[in-house]
This record gives structure tokens, sequence and C-alpha cells, in this order.
């Protein structure tokens, strides 16, 4: 690994170790050992992407945007290969992580505009918006929408379902509410009613929400 | 030898169940209806197998209590073969929990159901393919026509262990497959076997099924559907059925029959007095069973087989998912709640389909307090009928308020989640008549036997209470309650203790004190609302305790029963205060 792909693993480690709420520096130098069998400390805090006060880890203004730059191409990357290509899960784990180093901005904004924008990557965690998710705030069209944003009487085919609780989406697949299953949206009030295949199903809007799918014209 | 349904739910294994062993267990045109395992005998080649019906899965991973059910059976030994029931229309859904079957080594042949409608919207499958790719024998049928079951028999008959799937898993490593692959293989499977021929025009059942949930002509239609179900059960039936049944047919013939063999043949006047007196066997158990209720719940159910066999009810939970979110539950909760108008002890069987332990109790208190069930309901709307539709309408109102404030109250106070709401959807379908007569007939039957034993208990109850003065003497100590919190008559006393055995009960003694004059308009009112409110009858008190534990089961009987009190009071006492100082007549 190159010193700049370490550097950036480093400021990723430090930004997941973040959302769990752990900004202890012991810890997080064991995490870097597990990862890359390297004390990265010193280098983060050379660079300046760091401040290390009592102990505490913590980003600085110039380590905050490149850490969540790097965290946002690493589940974008993610949910390109889950939903889109396909690939198995522990094949996405390994992949990702090589990816997020080579993505230009310009791929990266566009795969989250393929993607509809997602707020979350494939185990559950949030993707932190970027400049095109601002700008596409109902402006542009995206391609992956949620099925809620389907006119009635259109179809859909799902690209993917946001994995909130387990039971729940296990109960929407075997209604057959998959990847790749095509959706046609009856109505939205009071509840919503789709069709997949000849079954219908009501779900509230809040599920329905986390249906991912791509307009069938 | 065991022969186990199995399949999603709604897809006619109970059907099935009845077609194998000329038994009847209750078919509806919604999931859920089946919540627990009904066993049956069959002979196929001069063995016997027991048959079990069991509830709809979607998996054999479980996600809910009467999922559980269905795969606990299937861990048991001694089976024959299972059976996998599956919707012809919905391939690709059955195909999921057949592959699981498979796996489980299981000896398993899959019949598909309601092929007809699969025919009707040009669905085609290549049943002999299907048959090899997957290595089970293959029947279609259409359960409630009969066509397919003799062959059914023989494929049962003639069932091997199935074969293993590695040839459909090729390419997987042996790890457990998972459902994503599992699916990539369902589409390669379907792509092979299955034909859609003519493009789909909308048919009738779907434009209906349409409009019974648009928010534009859905709630329009619930309020027909609510203003039929007036018409015929409360003003038909409980007011032509019963004058019929009870003037004309009891008072006519059967019961001056009786005084008349009895008062020749029978001189002790206690013995008299137990069969014909104010708390008499015939003159008050029979007649209230057979006069009063009778009629009522015949035509109930006849309503009611109607609209379960339609596919309306699971509809009603689009409209009312908003509403149920209030209260801490989801659109879901329709279905216990409806089915609790046929009977709660049922329906609190049938709050096993919700998800969490919270929406169970809070249906299990709903239904223990405000929804009556048929017979009671019955007689509710003949006694207001009599004055106005407005009364009616006011005393619906009166429940609904309940049921809102008690459950948004009761669901901030127990702990839990609400789930999700996810619904499925069955067709719209034209009600076979041949079952609304044999599921009417089947349920008059169960009625007769559970309600009419606990009639008599009543009633003997209060006769010998009346004769020890007993009865006098609760009437006294509840005269505070009743004459002068609740301004009711001290005979009303009577209904109410009854009520604590069947709610009905103690209804149709309310129901013959107001045709005997006896209770003003407001005293009807009053005592309505209290009984509507009152206790379960004993028997959905015991299932509730089965259901959810003795301790939850006393402490909503507890509440229900000071409720109940508490509410009719202060509507008796608002009504009063309108007429009286204000004279408004709410009435």
């Amino acid at each position: 690994m190159e010193y700049n792909q370490k550097i950036e693993e480093a400021l990723s480690i430090i930004w997941e170790e973040r959302e769990k709420k752990i900004y202890d520096k012991g810890a997080i130098i064991k995490r870097f050992l597990e990862s890359m069998s390297e004390d990265l400390s010193g280098a983060l805090l050379n660079e300046g992407y760091v401040a290390i006060e009592k102990d505490t880890v913590k980003l600085t203004d110039k380590g905050e945007p490149k850490a969540r730059d790097i965290i946002r191409r690493q589940r974008l990357a993610e949910r390109l290969l889950m939903d889109v290509l396909e690939v198995g899960r522990k094949e996405v784990d390994s992949s990702a992580c090589a990816i997020e180093h080579i993505l230009s901005k310009e791929v990266e904004e566009s795969i989250c505009t393929l993607l509809g924008h997602p707020k979350e990557c494939p185990h559950g965690l949030s993707i932190p918006a970027g400049a095109c998710c601002e700008k596409a705030k109902g402006l542009i069209e995206s391609i992956v929408i949620p099925l809620t944003r389907l006119k009635i009487a259109e179809t859909g085919k799902i690209v993917y379902v946001l994995t909130r609780g387990h039971p729940q989406l296990h109960r929407l697949m075997s209604f057959g509410i998959v990847p790749g299953a095509r959706i046609k949206l009856h109505q939205t009030q009071p509840s919503v009613i789709i069709q997949v295949e000849e079954t219908q199903v009501a779900l509230e809007e809040e599920i329905a929400k986390e249906i991912y799918v791509k307009k069938i014209s | 030898m065991n022969i186990i349904l199995v399949g999603n739910a709604n897809v006619g294994k109970s059907v099935i169940f009845n077609a194998l062993t000329r038994r009847y267990v209750t078919v509806s045109n919604y999931p859920g209806t089946t919540v627990d395992i009904s066993k049956g005998i069959t002979k196929i080649n001069d063995n016997n197998f027991t048959v079990y019906d069991t509830p709809g899965i979607n998996s054999l991973v479980v996600h809910s209590e009467d999922e559980k059910v269905t795969r606990d059976i299937l861990s048991k030994s001694d089976i024959a073969c299972v059976v996998q029931v599956a919707d012809s229309k919905s391939l690709k859904r059955s195909l999921v929990l057949t592959l699981e079957l498979i796996e489980l080594g299981l000896p398993l042949v899959l019949n598909l159901n309601m092929s007809d409608e699969a025919r009707e919207r040009g669905i085609s499958i290549d049943v002999k393919k299907l048959s090899q790719k997957l290595g089970i024998e293959i029947v279609e049928t259409v359960a409630v026509t009969g066509e397919g079951i003799p062959k059914l028999r023989e494929a049962i008959s003639k069932v091997k262990a199935a074969l293993s799937l590695n040839a459909l898993y090729a390419g997987s490593s042996d790890e457990i497959i998972s459902l994503r692959k599992k699916n990539q293989i369902i589409e390669k499977l379907l792509r092979d076997v299955l034909r859609i021929s003519k493009p789909k025009a909308k048919s009738a059942s779907e434009f209906i099924g349409a409009l019974t949930v648009s928010p534009v002509s859905g709630i329009p239609i619930l309020i027909a559907v609510l203003l039929v179900m007036y018409l015929f059960v409360g003003r038909f039936a409980a007011v032509w059925g019963v004058d019929f049944f009870e003037h004309t047919l009891f008072g006519g013939y059967i019961n001056p029959f009786f005084s008349n063999i009895i008062n020749k043949f029978i001189p002790i006047p206690i013995v008299k007095d137990f069969l014909m007196g104010e708390y008499g066997i015939i003159s008050m158990a029979v007649t209230y069973a057979f006069a009063i209720i009778f009629p009522i719940v015949t035509a109930f159910f006849l309503f009611f087989g109607i609209l379960e066999d339609s596919g309306y009810l699971p509809r009603l939970s689009v409209l009312s998912d908003k509403v149920f979110r209030v209260i801490g539950l989801n659109g879901r909760a329709i279905l216990p709640m409806v089915l609790g108008l046929g009977c709660g002890t049922m329906a609190t069987l049938t709050s096993r389909i919700l998800e969490t332990k919270k929406e169970r109790i809070l249906v299990s208190l709903i239904l223990t307090l405000a929804i009556p069930c048929s017979a009671q309901l019955g007689v509710i709307m003949a006694m207001l009928s009599q004055f106005s539709l407005k009364a009616f309408l006011l005393w619906f109102s009166t429940i609904l308020l309940v049921i809102v404030t008690i459950g948004f109250l009761a669901s901030r106070l127990v702990p839990g989640k609400r789930s999700p709401f996810i619904q499925e959807l069955p067709p719209m379908r034209f009600p076979q008549i041949a079952n609304i007569i044999v599921k009417t007939g089947a349920r008059l039957k169960w009625y007769l036997k559970e309600a009419v034993p606990l009639f008599v208990l009543g009633t003997f109850v209060l006769f010998v209470s009346d004769k020890i003065g007993l009865l006098s003497l609760i009437e006294r100590a509840l005269s505070p309650f009743i004459v002068v919190w609740l301004h009711l008559p001290k005979e009303t006393t009577a209904a109410f203790i009854i009520g604590f055995l069947r709610r009905d009960y103690g209804a149709a003694g309310l129901y013959a004190l107001a045709r005997a004059g006896a209770l003003d308009k407001i005293q009807i009112f009053v005592s309505l609302i209290v009984i509507t409110l009152f206790v379960p009858c004993i028997a959905q008190f015991f299932v509730t305790v089965k259901e959810r534990g003795l301790k939850v089961a006393l402490m909503i009987a507890g509440f229900v029963f000071l409720f109940a009190f508490l509410a009719g009071g202060l509507i008796n006492h608002l009504l009063r205060y309108l007429i009286l100082v204000k004279g408004i007549a709410v009435l």
C-alpha cells in the first residue's frame, strides 16, 4: 500500500470509530495495527489531519473533509457493487476498499447520481452527502428513485431495498419484493399499494420509501 | 403416518384440507384465517393418514407466532408426505418455499392450486418440465370445485423423498444458499417453465378491488357496507326475525306447548318454576338462545361470511392504517378487530398474526373492552334501531371514541414497538354460495355448542340465587352502582350477572327488559354502553389467559370492568344533565 492510500485508510478508520462513539487514542491505534499492521497516528499528526488531546483523537478542519470524502467513496462503491453489479457481500467488502482509492470526484458524482443519491451503505451506515446530492434535491430526476416517487400506474424495476430491519426485509422478499423484480404502483394514499407479479401488497409510506426502483417506460 | 399441508398464506390449504378429510375448517379469502393446526383423517389406498392444516408461511425462517406453529410441525417425526399448496398465479413466490422444503429432504408434493385463476390471466405452467427440474411430483388443482383432488391423492400415495438440489444449485459452494442466490435460481427455472400469453386486461375483480382501497371511493363503500349490515342484521333479522321467532314461534307455539305439558304433568311448583318461571331454563335460557340470539347471529354470520370470502376485509387495513397508528398499531390490526365482531374468542387467537408483543396486548385489550361480538352486536342494533339510526350512530361513535382514547393511552403505557404495515391484498372474488352456507352452518353449530350450555348454566345460577334470596341481596348491594350511579332499574342486575358468562346473554336480558317496556331511552342507551364495554365472556377470558398470560388477562379484565361502569355512569349523567338543565334531548 502506498503512503497516500494508507493515510486514506487511516482516516476512514477514525471516521468509522467516531460513528461508534470511540475517540480513544489507544483503541484507534489498535485498529490501525489490525488492518495495516502499522501505527499511522504520527503520520496523520504530521499531515495535520488529526489533533490529539488527552488521548482523544479528533479530526482537524483539514482532516474532516478528506475523511468524509473517502468514506463517501467507499460506501458508494459498496452500493454500486452490491445493488447494480450484484456482487456478493464478501467480495463487496474487499473490492470496495480498493475502488475507493481510485475514484475521481467526477466518477464519484456519477455513481451517486446513478444510484439516486443513496443515504446508506449496504451495512446500514450513513453515506455523507456530496455536492451532487445537494444539487439533486428535487431538481434532477435521478435514475434510481424511491418507489413513492413513481407516478401512479408506472412500473419500476427494483434496484435495491434499504436494509433497516431484517424481519421487514425478509417479509418483503417473501412477497417477491427483491432487486430485479418489476413493481407497479397502484396508489399512494391512504397507504401505498404495489403489485409484484400477481401479488398485491399494501405498505406504509415509510417502508415504500426504502424500496428504490429504476423507472421502466 | 402424517400428511402436512403447508404453503404461503391464502393459497387454499384449508380448502384442500376439507377436500381430503371431508371435515370442515373455516375457509375465507384473506391471509391469516388459519392460525392454529387442524387435524383430520383421510384414507388413501386403504391406508389411514392424519392430515394437518397449518397457518400460511412465506418461508421457513420464522417471524411471527402463527408461522412458528407451522415450522414446528414440520419437525414432527413420521411424516409420510408434505404437500405444499401453492397459488398458480404466484409461482415465483411459492418456489422460494419449495426450495426450502426440498432442502429439508422430506417427501414433497407440490400442489398448484387455483389453476383456473392462473389460466384466466393467461399464465401457463409447463408442469412436466418443472416437475423434472425440481425432482418432485406436481399436481394442478382447483380445490373449490374439487378438480384435481383425485390426482393429488394419487401423488401423495406415490411420493418419494425429494431429490437433492445439487443439480439446481450446481456452481454454488456448498454453504447455505442465500436468498438472493435462490431468487436467481428461481428466475432461471421460471424462464423455462412459465409462459404468460395474452397481455392482461383489467378484470372486474381488479377494478372493484381498486375502488375499495382508493381514498375517494373506499370510505363511501365502507359506509355502505356498514349500512347494509345494519339494515340486514339490525333491522331485518333483529326486528323481523326476532319478532317471528319470539312472538310467533316461541310465544305462540313452543312456550304455551311446554307450559301446558308442565302444568299438566309436573305438579311440583319449584320444578315448574325451574323450567318455565322468571329464570326458567325454557322460558329464559332456551328462549333467549333460540328466539332472540339465533336469528340475529344467523344473519350476522351469513353477511360476515360473504364479506370474508369476497376478500374485502384485508382491504380495510389500507383505509384504517393511519388511524391504527395513533393507537400504537398498524392496519393489520383491523383483522382481529373485525373478526372480534364475529367472536372475541376467535379474534384473540387471530391476534397472533401481529408481530410484536405490544401489538398483541393492545389488541387483546381493545377486543375485551370495546368490540361487541356478533350476538351482542345484533342485540344492540336491534334495541337501538327501535328508536332511531341516530341512536345507533351515537353508540357507534361513543365506542369508537373509547377505542381511540384508551388505545392511545395504552399504547403510551405498554412498552414495546409498533411494527411497520405490510399487508398482502388477496384478489376480490365472488363468494361461493356453497361455502357461505357451509361456513354459516359450521359457525351456528359451534355457537349453539358453546353458548347454550353457558346460557343454561347462567340461568341455573340465577334461579338458585333467586330462590335462596341471594339475588335480591346482590341487587341491594349493587344498587349504589346500578340504581344510583347508572339510574337503571334493579332488575338489570340479573342481566349484568349473566353478562359475566356471556355478554350476549346479558344483552339479551336487557333486550327482554326493553321489550317489556321497563327501560326508557336513556336507560337503554346507558345499559348498552355498559354491556358493550363490560367484562369479556368466560371463553374469551380463558383464551386471553392462554395467549397473553394470567397477569395481563387479569389486568385487562379488571380495568375493563371498572371502566365500563365509570363510562356508563358519566354518559348517564351527561345525558340527564343535557335534557334536564339544557333541555336538549340527544337521543
